[in-house]
């Protein structure tokens, strides 16, 4: 389970000091993640500490300690697409395919994170958190589509599609595929 | 410098650690703990000394009385929801948020009994030690489920120690 596990027991235990290495630990990594979702970076700091306070009421009901990432992003998804309803007034729409695309790996050994940054912004929300799960939180497969809560096949259907979109969107700017 | 190198670097802002300082206060948690039980004896004393009257009581001061209980009972259910809800208890927190309730449990059933035992009838006597009886029970079964959940976390807590490099 690892210094991550042993960190979340410590704070469902009640030790205080725990929190603070915990945050310490995960904020940069949810405020990376809930930045590259919404437009600024003041948004991204209210947002996270938004479902920071989530996480620390939710989790003296956390049963498996293990799963502390994937339930960490799952919070913070919910607490960003809470944000965008509102703002839009509209709801996301779930886009479910049936199909399973094989994942398309041919850019996976080209592009740095960097410039899967660079290309992030320009991307729908729906493709853009499966490239930040997946690439830039090196989530695995199945965390990520509970992360998202769609099923691993859809997954990869979005991978697939949001590596496409990049990739046009990245030669468009001039970097070579 | 790019703002991911910049987020990379950034500390856990203040006010981020000002909240979640606020969010996990223990003493926020007793004082709720408090005001729960205090709204639930003080509602059950009242009820007790409500029903050991020997006389039929005017409407209005039956009226203040049931205001009494629904007021105490309004606060308990504000602690409760503000427990489960907006601070809920860690498992340290659950053991001695529990042996208070125990404590103010007993206090409460004692009192109770003795009051039922001056004022009331022999029936008012067996019904009030018969709900003491079920709510101390009640505040010890938390109590037990809250150190059975403190010691499983423990013992997770010891096991990861040992793995740890």
């Amino acid at each position: 389970m690892g210094n991550d596990g042993l960190l979340v027991v410590r704070c469902q235990l009640g030790e205080r000091e725990a929190f603070r290495e915990l945050v310490a630990m995960w904020h940069p990594v949810l405020w990376r993640y809930v930045r590259g979702m919404v437009g600024s970076p003041h948004l991204a700091d209210d947002l996270a500490q938004e479902a920071w306070v989530a996480v620390v009421r939710g989790l003296p009901r956390l049963r498996q300690p293990e799963r502390f990432a994937p339930w960490l992003f799952t919070i913070a998804r919910r607490t960003v697409t809470d944000h965008l309803r509102q703002t839009y007034k509209a709801p996301e729409t779930a886009m479910e395919e049936a199909t399973t695309v094989v994942a398309d790996d041919e850019l996976s050994g080209v592009l740095t994170t960097m410039q899967i940054e660079a290309g992030l912004a320009a991307l729908p929300p729906l493709e853009r958190k499966v490239l930040i799960l997946l690439h830039l939180e090196d989530l695995p497969l199945a965390s990520c589509a509970e992360v998202l809560g769609v099923p691993a096949g859809t997954v990869k259907s979005r991978l697939h599609r949001a590596r496409r979109m990049l990739r046009n969107l990245l030669a468009e700017k001039g970097y070579e595929a | 410098m790019s703002e991911q190198s910049r987020a990379a670097q950034r500390d856990v802002p203040e006010q981020l650690e000002r909240t979640l300082a606020t969010e996990v206060s223990l003493r926020s948690r007793l004082r709720h703990v408090a005001v729960g039980l205090a709204g639930g004896c003080g509602a059950a004393m009242i009820a007790v000394l409500w029903a050991t009257e020997p006389n039929a009581l005017p409407t209005r001061t039956q009226a203040v009385y049931a205001g009494l209980i629904a007021i105490g009972l309004a606060w308990a259910v504000f602690a409760g929801w503000v427990l489960s809800r907006r601070r809920p208890l860690f498992a340290r927190d659950r053991v001695l948020s529990a042996r208070i309730a125990l404590a103010a449990t007993v206090v409460t059933a004692l009192a109770g009994v003795a009051l039922a035992a001056v004022r009331g009838s022999t029936t008012d006597l067996v019904a009030t030690a018969a709900g003491g009886v079920v709510f101390t029970a009640a505040a010890m079964l938390t109590l037990a489920r809250a150190r059975r959940r403190r010691r499983e976390l423990l013992r997770l807590r010891d096991a990861l120690r040992q793995d740890a490099p």
